[in-house]
């Protein structure tokens, strides 16, 4: 604690030395400087960005430890990372994949897209939205400040209490898991019901439900689903905070409590969370196949209708996660129904996406490669996911690579892909450049042929016998040759990664300019305004006249959306330091739980408060812009 | 349309007081809580009822103050409102009868 104050003020002499003492002006300049905006920025453009900078780090940190595992399990009686070493890697690469990497980028994309495309000016709460992404953040740094801390958590992503609670995992590893997912979690939170609020009421005029597009859909169900799963997780971590820093016994079965009670909470938001990361792929893809094929797209009213069901049927399904803890022949049957009934509305998504391909004037650009990969693989995932819902054959599959495989070619086959084919697609809107094409195709070609290549040979491990989360495997059982082609697969994503880190440096920097409507062939609201959009997105909101609302009005011969009021000063919200001071205050507090220091704890705690306070009593109302007239030709 | 409507039912703002009255309250509550099941100030036979009470009451609170259910809103509320009893049910039972 007195180092910590020692090196604050250190810091802050420092400071005030570099920059000739504490005066109006330098605050004027740190105020006006690019990191302050920044950090402090309410704007959901930016903050998408924000979000997916943040994923695509925690998405290369998670692929690198999955290249670790996969290099250990290279040969038979590997010893690069065994034991505990292992399990931590495990651990780290499945709870970063989910919460710090699909997530934050599924958010990334509701940002940047959401708002533009119901012809909205901001999401609803421009303040919470900078909030739940800084909490994401530092619960993201948090979790992944374990390893240098004394070792990263080692209980599985599900983090089973039969091997999370203080005896059978001791060290801090746990506890990181418990308070970073917990900060993180109320960002998630906080963002699925920003989400709700902007989509019922933010809603262009004429934009009814029945005309919102269809990735706009999933977000909104997704965030229903955020709203009413992670509850359930918040609860359960909770436990697990009191079980592990407390002494309380809610989960240590000696003591007359229940470890399955973890495994109900958890895959009452765990299952959930799955349709979390593919609704928003699913609605990614609907927009971008009917975009390459030039064709409304196909069922409309079906699809809208299977999303809704997908997310209503996924809280009636979390026990196929348990069929072996042996709850019995009824429950199992059960819930065994309920699952195989999602493959309906799962199944009516993939037809309306092959017929709104047949017939179309189908261009491959890259966005449309990914969606085109994305069905095959998808489909292989979904079958082997029917058969993991048949109880009896999951006595069998189950805790082998047959699992390993099926939900790989879910998470990744769907929702990367479908992210993949979602950031191609809103690169242009987001920045205002152009990606490369044919680093483009390089990316989705290596990438497509690196994940068969990984995760196919995985079914057969699993069936020839070989169980999931195991550092090694005994030579002559038949495993060492696909176990060895696996992991020359991951060269393949790894290098379909470094050509998409490429595109986008190389971009940045020399990219040809994005037009308003980047791709010549958009169908929805955000291509009718310039990329990337001013700080108000619409001059004027637009009148919406129908389904896929620019499409209707080039119809018409049209080159502008019809505007829906008379061009007017607009009105902003302030930019507030609050966000990231809150979220370094739960940073700062859950550290010191964590290494058992209650003043740093309580400090943490003090700087949330004073934000909270300071956010009450905040009566900043915000400012007004006059917007360039775009009839008059304003610069982009 | 969205936006019309949004204004139209717009209301004059309620008394801070009403709100810092709940926050207190639901933070004395949530105290209470914890001191009735590491105290023995009660029987142990009256913990768990007397806990459900003050959940109840502060699921009320909850509601009322913060969530405006006393005041008239559009059907999205009981939509939202019937769908998280929905699925706390089914996990509720779930949790129990399994």
């Amino acid at each position: 604690m007195a180092t910590l104050i020692v090196l604050l003020v250190l810091v802050l002499f420092l400071a005030a030395i570099f920059t000739g003492g504490y005066n109006r002006q330098f605050l004027e300049r740190m105020r006006n400087s690019r990191t302050w905006d920044w950090l402090t920025t309410v704007d959901h453009k930016k903050i998408g960005i924000l979000y997916l900078m943040g994923g695509l780090l925690f998405f290369l940190i998670g692929g690198l430890e999955a290249i670790f595992m996969r290099l250990q399990l290279f040969a038979p009686g590997n010893d690069l990372f065994v034991g505990r070493t292992f399990n931590e890697l495990l651990t780290m690469h499945g709870t970063t994949m989910i919460f710090l990497a699909a997530m934050p980028l599924i958010f990334a994309i509701m940002n940047a897209v959401v708002p533009l495309q119901i012809g909205a000016r901001d999401v609803a709460f421009p303040f919470l939205n900078a909030l739940g992404f800084w909490l994401f953040f530092f619960g993201g740094v948090l979790l992944n400040l374990s390893w240098i801390f004394g070792g990263a958590p080692d209980a599985g992503w599900t983090s089973y209490t039969g091997l999370a609670l203080n005896q059978y995992s001791p060290g801090p590893g746990v506890d990181f898991y418990v308070l970073g997912l917990q900060i993180a979690g109320i960002g998630t939170l906080i963002g699925g019901l920003n989400f709700i609020v902007t989509i019922i009421n933010m809603r262009a005029p004429g934009m009814t439900f029945l005309r919102l597009p269809l990735f706009t859909w999933t977000a909104f169900v997704t965030s229903g689903l955020v709203l009413f799963a992670f509850p359930a997780f918040t609860v359960a971590l909770l436990l697990l905070m009191f079980d592990r820093l407390f002494g309380s016994n809610f989960f240590d079965h000696a003591m007359g409590g229940s470890t399955v009670i973890w495994e109900h909470l958890f895959w009452i938001f765990g299952h959930p969370e799955v349709y979390i990361v593919i609704l928003p792929a699913f609605g990614i893809m609907s927009d971008v196949i009917s975009t390459f094929s030039k064709k409304r797209l196909f069922g409309y009213n079906s699809m809208v209708f299977a999303t809704v069901l997908i997310g209503f049927l996924g809280f009636m399904v979390w026990v196929h996660h348990m069929f072996t803890v042996g709850l019995g022949a009824i429950s199992n049957s059960v819930f065994a129904v309920a699952t195989m009934a999602i493959a309906v509305p799962t199944g009516i998504k993939v037809f309306n996406w092959l017929f709104t391909m047949w017939g179309g004037e189908i261009q491959f650009k890259t966005p449309m490669l990914w969606a085109v990969g994305f069905i095959p693989t998808f489909v292989i995932g979904g079958m082997t996911g029917v058969m993991l819902a048949l109880p009896p054959a999951d006595y069998q599959y189950q805790d082998s690579y047959f699992v390993v495989a099926h939900f790989h070619y879910v998470l990744v086959g769907g929702t990367v892909f479908g992210l993949f084919a979602g950031i191609y697609y809103w690169w242009p809107k987001m920045f205002g450049k152009m990606l490369n094409e044919s680093l483009g195709k390089w990316h989705f070609w290596t990438f497509l042929i690196g994940f068969h290549l990984t995760f196919f040979p995985q079914h057969f491990l699993g069936l020839f016998g070989m169980p999931r989360r195991v550092f090694t495997y005994q030579t002559n059982v038949g495993l060492e040759r696909l176990n060895e082609i696996s992991t020359i697969g991951v060269a393949g994503m790894l290098i379909g990664t470094i050509f998409f880190l490429v595109n986008i440096i190389y971009t940045l920097r020399k990219g040809p300019k994005a037009e308003a409507d980047a791709w010549g062939l958009g169908r929805t609201l955000e291509w009718s305004i310039p990329s990337p959009p001013p700080e108000y997105n619409f001059a004027q909101t637009p009148l919406v006249r129908g389904f896929d609302a620019l499409w209707v009005e080039k119809e018409a011969g049209n080159k502008t959306m019809t505007p829906a009021e008379p061009l007017g000063s607009i009105h902003m919200p302030s930019p507030s330091y609050i966000p990231i001071m809150m979220s370094l205050g739960f940073f700062i507090a859950g550290f010191g739980f964590i290494v058992r220091g209650i003043p740093a704890a309580v400090f943490g705690l003090i700087i949330v408060f004073a934000a909270l306070f300071l956010r009450s009593f905040d009566y900043d109302r915000g400012y007004h812009v006059e917007p360039e007239d775009p009839e008059k030709g304003g610069k982009e | 349309m969205a936006k019309e409507s949004n204004q139209a039912i717009s209301r004059k703002p309620e008394s801070a007081m009403k709100h810092i009255l709940s926050f207190v309250l639901m933070i004395a509550f949530t105290a209470a809580s914890f001191f009735l099941v590491m105290s023995d100030a009660v029987p142990s036979g009256w913990v768990i009822p007397l806990l459900l009470i003050f959940a109840v009451v502060q699921v009320f609170l909850q509601l009322f103050t913060f969530m405006h259910l006393d005041q008239k809103g559009s059907a999205y509320y009981t939509i939202f409102i019937i769908f998280g009893i929905f699925v706390a049910v089914i996990s509720a039972v779930g949790i129990l009868l399994m």
